[in-house]
């Protein structure tokens, strides 16, 4: 599904160059549940922003489901944003002044599709069991509800990849397992998912654990791995 | 499809701060506003000279006495245009139909029993009326037989019937015009103003001889309306008319006209130079409001471009493309101006309605006006809405969202 070699990310500061991934290779498999944990400033973002198409490396390669991505224009990296990706942040990212229904079909704005828009969202939102806050503004809702309508967002357009950049950062303990729990069950449906997050109880909860430290992935290793790791 | 989609949020977003979009707003409202005004009241003006000019007549031009006269524009006139111009210029040159020779006087007191008003005292033969193309709504017009006595007989205009009788009959009752009693024979049809702006039915008209022997006790003229068989050699009738009056009255070459040849086509210039003083100011009005108003909608959209990264960077995260973005911004701009320019069509046809009401302005509805107000609020939203667009398609979507 994700296979990306060799890629390294350099940020151009005033006259300094800032170099935030170093020499990366990683492939995921379709189906995959991965969390990626690393300290404060370690390039975790930067890597979710270039898997999601969001940004492109500076060198390396990325073959995204079989297609080369890496030099693609922008319009075409936008069209696989929006058929083949979808993001949760930290901070919801909602808009502000739309309904939740109308935020969660702000992807098929850009898309091709002409069906019935906010019957779609209204089921997904279901799904999220968010059915009595449809009409609701991002700010009459809790942090969990405005990250469950973000994920209903990130899935209105069917994708094969949910990345998450700290989804369960600005939440509370269960309104975070809820998040969680939600993606379990994506996961048992077989949608790929990566999972930026600080919180190695929500780390453990994927299938494979990714540790980066200085722009380089430090260690890549199965939940049972870590597990042991942990308890020792 | 997708168009629609973002058309309808571009829609939203004007409508959800609503105090600035009324900013955004305003200077192209005040510009469409006074371009309505200005292009109903200029071609409705147009219009009405036109109008006007034809009933004066195409095929019509008039001999005033004096040098550099203008219609409308009194001055005090030399005694040498005579009656026996006006049979020469009929007998001599072919292309004359008619000859109206006339003494008019502006501002001449007509009373009757306590009313007194003032009228233009017009001393003519029978034929004025058809030469004038002016017939008597009641009562008759003067005869031959009125010339040939001397008659005090005298056919009034609606506004002088207005002025002395209200709703009496004024056929066959007894006027003043100055200081000589003369007896109402018939009403002038109604002719409006004339395109150098005077009242047309405050005339009156009385015989031509009785004129010059009664009342102003002068035998020299004040103008000659002729009518032309051929309206297209107008030109060389002109060159006629004055070679045969330079003739008659002796001028050597080198000397000035002691007449002037008013033609229609003068007639029109003077009347269109009215409109034009009023229409160049509010011309400047228009392009001043509208230059303004896209300033401040240009402006206003950068602020907003910069309030709304992190909407930017979502859009774009969801998979907006950049020409997503610019379109819908592009979009807001114009649909603001757009909004601006319908507002401000309705505050310029109140504004009409309202000057109608002060000053005698033609007022005509125009479609021209309104498609040409609509396409300036549509240039003015895309020219002020593209450099911000291009700002908010050029965002990074990582700094956006960060
Ligand atoms: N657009 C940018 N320009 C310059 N430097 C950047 C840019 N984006 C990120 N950086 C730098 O790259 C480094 C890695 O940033 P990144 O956001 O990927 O870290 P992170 O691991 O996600 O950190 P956090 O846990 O705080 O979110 C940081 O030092 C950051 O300052
Ligand atoms: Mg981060």
């Amino acid at each position: 599904m994700i296979e990306v070699s060799h890629i390294s990310k350099t940020f151009q500061k005033d006259t300094v160059e800032v170099q935030v991934l170093r020499d990366i290779s990683l492939t995921i498999q379709e189906g995959e549940f991965v969390s990626i944990m690393a300290p404060s400033g370690m390039g975790k973002s930067t890597l979710l922003n270039i898997l999601g198409c969001l940004d492109k490396s500076t060198e390396g390669t990325y073959v995204l489901d079989g297609v080369p991505v890496h030099d693609m224009d922008d319009d075409e990296l936008s069209r696989i944003r929006n058929e083949k990706i979808g993001f949760v942040f930290q901070s919801f990212h909602l808009l502000p002044r739309m309904t939740a229904w109308e935020n969660v079909t702000l992807p098929l704005v850009y898309s091709d599709t002409n069906s019935n828009m906010k019957a779609r969202a209204v089921q997904v939102l279901e799904s999220m069991g968010l059915a009595d806050r449809v009409d609701h503004l991002p700010r009459e809702l809790s942090g969990g509800q405005q990250q469950r309508v973000a994920i209903a967002r990130a899935l209105i357009n069917n994708p094969r990849i949910i990345l998450a950049d700290e989804p369960t950062g600005n939440l509370d303990s269960s309104s975070g397992e809820e998040v969680v729990r939600i993606f379990r069950q994506l996961h048992a449906g077989g949608v790929t998912l990566v999972v930026v997050t600080h919180d190695m109880d929500v780390a453990l909860q994927a299938d494979r654990i990714i540790q980066m430290k200085d722009g380089r992935i430090a260690s890549d290793v199965a939940r049972a791995r870590q597990l042991e790791e942990v308890a020792t | 499809m997708r168009l629609l989609r973002m058309s309808k949020q571009a829609i939203r977003a004007m409508a959800e701060n609503k105090t600035r979009t009324f900013l955004m707003m305003l200077g192209v409202i005040i510009g469409v506003a006074t371009l309505t005004v200005i292009t109903s009241a200029v071609l409705g003006a147009r219009a009405e000279v036109m109008g006007k000019v034809e009933k004066w007549g195409i095929d019509q031009i008039s001999v005033m006495a004096g040098a550099g006269r203008k219609p409308g524009v009194p001055q005090t006139i030399p005694t040498t245009l005579r009656i026996e111009d006006a049979q020469a210029m009929l007998s001599e040159i072919e292309n004359i139909k008619d000859v109206s020779p006339q003494i008019n006087r502006r501002d001449f007191p007509v009373k009757y029993a306590g009313n007194s008003t003032y009228g233009v005292l017009i001393a003519a033969n029978p034929n004025w009326s058809s030469v004038w193309n002016t017939r008597p709504e009641t009562g008759r017009f003067l005869s031959e037989e009125d010339t040939g006595r001397l008659a005090r007989v005298a056919v009034i205009g609606k506004t002088v019937q207005k002025d002395l009788f209200e709703d009496e009959d004024p056929v066959g009752k007894q006027i003043l015009v100055g200081n000589n009693p003369f007896e109402v024979i018939g009403v002038l049809e109604a002719r409006g103003t004339s395109p150098t702006g005077l009242d047309l039915d405050t005339r009156v008209v009385i015989p031509l001889s009785t004129g010059q022997k009664r009342v102003f006790n002068q035998d020299y003229l004040f103008m000659i309306k002729t009518v032309l068989h051929d309206s297209s050699t107008m030109g060389h009738t002109v060159d006629d008319v004055r070679a045969l009056l330079r003739e008659r009255h002796n001028l050597q070459p080198g000397v000035e006209d002691d007449f002037t040849i008013v033609t229609p086509t003068q007639v029109m210039a003077i009347a269109s130079k009215l409109s034009t003083i009023f229409s160049v100011f509010l011309i400047l009005i228009t392009g001043i409001s509208l230059t303004v108003g896209g300033i401040v909608i240009a402006n206003i959209m950068f602020i907003a471009v910069n309030e709304r990264r992190e909407e930017i960077g979502i859009r774009r995260a969801v998979g907006a493309r950049k020409v997503d973005i610019l379109v819908q911004f592009l979009m807001e701009a114009v649909s603001v101006a757009t909004t601006g320019g319908f507002i401000g069509i309705i505050v310029g046809l109140i504004g009409l309605k309202a000057l109608a009401g002060f000053i005698k302005l033609p007022t005509a509805l125009m479609w021209e006006s309104i498609v040409l107000a609509l396409f300036s609020a549509i240039i003015v939203g895309l020219l002020a809405g593209i450099q911000p667009a291009k700002k908010a398609a050029s965002l990074n979507p990582i700094e956006a969202l960060r």
